[in-house]
């Protein structure tokens, strides 16, 4: 298996007035080269879920273990190393810094790993090719449409050749083409043994037929159908 | 090449890059920072380079002046004592000098007047600052000026001047030579004369002189034979060469120092300044920094990001500061600074001032500007960078 969580917790703001509690008890099995859908409305945990398997947030109790690595053991130091070796990251904003190049921006993750200019320039220009954005490769992420944005996050998240691919309401700023678009490239993606996990409430993702699991996530509890 | 040291290219180019991106508050933050850079600067490079022209100058003084003291007071020393400097061993010459200041009403000015018998001198020793002219030597009536005095008496092709005595009638000089430029920190405002004129310009009686001058045989012999000069003559004052320019080390060194201090509350106001624009991180930042913490960046990595960031807005501060202060002392003579470090006076030395620039210097102002902006700006991003990814993005 891939993923796995056992009794997992997650309290924001333990002990203080604003105390939050949004994860109850979660227990998540994802296993490898699968295609699994997080369902839940907005604020029902599911981006929080997400967090923890994404490896930016730790559980406040219980055992996260993602690609063999028990998450609430790892120092932060570490957290952030199996991360970036580990998960590839879609957000729902897309988190694309507009002043960057969309190569800049694909390019980002792999700068802290000492890889060269040409190498990075190399593995960047696949990915464009690959996502059809190769007429946009020099233009400033902020002049691009929303769509485009889509792909430089996707290619973004696939450039250290991470295993697990998180998707973060991949859908909500884009049109049922782009959106229909998006889901094609994440069904090509599992073909090629990534594991993939989308967190929607989009009746196009849940109701895509090459997702292999709905999981929904509600009020903070999760219910594995 | 190592990945280590890719890295590290890597992160400097995104931090160059970064710079570039937000190009003008940069630019404003080198400004402001190459300005208090180039105050601090200037300030060093002029109290150096003047200490060092005081230092050239005062090779060519006597080794020892010998004053009379009286009630603590300077007063005129008969020229019998000179009888009495007889037999201390490793004095080559011992001769009176006189000396005042002469108020010109006309214009304001106090001049220095100095009375020698440069024959009486020993060779290499007669002043032996370069003259455009001669010393009035052997002629009675004869004077030669510092060029900041020939320019205030308006001479207009003269060749002679006259200065009242104390009984306000009119003594008459003739112009024998002027002094260069380049020994105007000493002849700026310098008049000399034959020993009998000037006791005749201020009326001092023919058996006294304002002090002695005494030149030693050994250079390094120079404080032992103070020391015997002093037990004689007990009731004199011996100054010696090093007194005199460790006397203007401490006259430049405390003005500097008194300027300095007011422009290193300049560059705390700075500092504090960078502190407070740095922990005050925008949005835009610190969405940045959530962003690539998320990607995989480590703290570390973002800390190595704002240094570089921060060291290249210091450094090129630093330059830009350190070369302007240097064109400033070169070019325009450290005109800014230039009163307070030589005094307010009507009669300025006008110098010929090269720039010292010493490595402690550079490295006393890379301390005092660099260093303090490094930790003004790098400490507020590692705080920003400890927080949670999860907490930046959102």
């Amino acid at each position: 298996m891939m993923i796995e969580l056992e009794s997992v917790n997650k309290i924001y703001n333990q002990g203080q007035p604003n105390e939050v509690q949004a994860l109850y008890d979660v227990d998540l099995v994802i296993e490898a080269n699968s295609m699994v859908c997080l369902r839940g409305a907005s604020g029902s945990g599911k981006s929080t879920l997400l967090s923890i398997i994404g490896c930016i947030l730790p559980p406040t109790s219980g055992r996260a273990t993602v690609a063999g690595k028990q998450l609430s053991r790892l120092p932060d130091r570490f957290m952030t190393i199996h991360r970036r070796q580990t998960i590839g990251f879609i957000f729902q904003q897309f988190n694309i810094l507009p002043d960057l190049t969309v190569q800049e921006n694909i390019s980002l993750p792999l700068l802290p790993l000492g890889v060269s200019p040409e190498e990075r320039r190399m593995r960047a220009k696949v990915l464009i090719e690959r996502l059809g954005i190769s007429h946009r490769q020099n233009f400033p992420a902020g002049q691009i449409s929303g769509g485009e944005l889509q792909r430089v996050a996707i290619a973004r998240a696939l450039i250290n050749d991470q295993p697990i691919i998180l998707a973060d309401e991949p859908t909500a700023h884009l049109d049922t083409k782009l959106s229909k678009e998006f889901l094609q490239i994440m069904v090509d993606l599992k073909k090629t043994g990534k594991t993939i996990i989308i967190a929607s409430h989009d009746p196009l993702v849940t109701e895509k037929p090459e997702i292999d699991r709905i999981i929904d996530v509600t009020d903070g509890r999760v219910d594995v159908s | 090449m190592s990945p280590a040291f890719e890295k590290h290219l890597n992160l400097l180019d995104y931090a160059l890059s970064s710079l570039w991106r937000r190009k003008m508050k940069n630019l404003g933050i080198i400004t402001v920072f190459a300005g208090v850079i180039f105050l601090v600067a200037s300030f060093q490079i002029l109290t150096s380079s003047l200490t060092s022209i005081a230092e050239t100058m005062l090779a060519k003084t006597p080794e020892i002046v010998v004053q009379k003291m009286s009630a603590g007071r300077q007063e005129s020393i008969p020229l019998s004592y000179l009888n009495r400097l007889d037999g201390v061993f490793g004095i080559r010459a011992a001769v009176p000098r006189i000396w005042g200041y002469y108020f010109d009403e006309t214009s304001g000015a106090n001049y220095t007047v100095m009375g020698v018998e440069r024959n009486a001198m020993p060779e290499g020793q007669r002043l032996e600052m370069v003259i455009d002219g001669s010393y009035p030597d052997a002629e009675p009536g004869g004077a030669a000026l510092g060029r900041e005095v020939a320019a205030n008496m308006n001479l207009a092709g003269r060749r002679t001047f006259s200065l009242f005595r104390p009984d306000l009638s009119l003594k008459t000089l003739r112009i024998t030579g002027i002094f260069a430029e380049s020994t105007n920190l000493l002849t700026g405002d310098l008049l000399v004369t034959s020993l009998d004129d000037a006791r005749d310009l201020f009326a001092i009686p023919d058996n006294l002189a304002t002090d002695l001058l005494v030149y030693v045989t050994n250079p390094n012999e120079i404080s032992t034979i103070a020391k015997k000069i002093a037990a004689r003559l007990p009731d004199t004052r011996v100054l010696t060469r090093p007194q005199i320019l460790k006397t203007y080390k401490v006259v430049f060194g405390w003005r500097s120092g008194f300027a300095s201090i007011c422009l290193l509350a300049a560059l705390a106001a700075f500092a504090i300044l960078a502190w407070d624009k740095a922990s005050g991180l925008s949005v835009e930042e610190k969405r940045e920094i959530g962003i690539l913490k998320v990607l995989g960046w480590q703290t570390t990595d973002i800390l190595t990001l704002r240094y570089w960031e921060s060291l290249t807005v210091a450094g090129l501060a630093f330059l830009i500061g350190c070369t302007a202060a240097y064109f400033h002392v070169l070019f325009l003579e450290g005109s800014l600074f230039r009163p307070v470090l030589l005094g307010w006076s009507v009669i300025h030395p006008s110098l010929k001032i090269l720039p010292v620039f010493a490595a402690g210097d550079v490295l006393l102002i890379f301390t005092l500007s660099v260093l303090p902006y490094l930790a003004a700006t790098v400490i507020p991003a590692w705080r920003c960078s400890t927080i949670s990814p999860d907490a930046a993005v959102k």
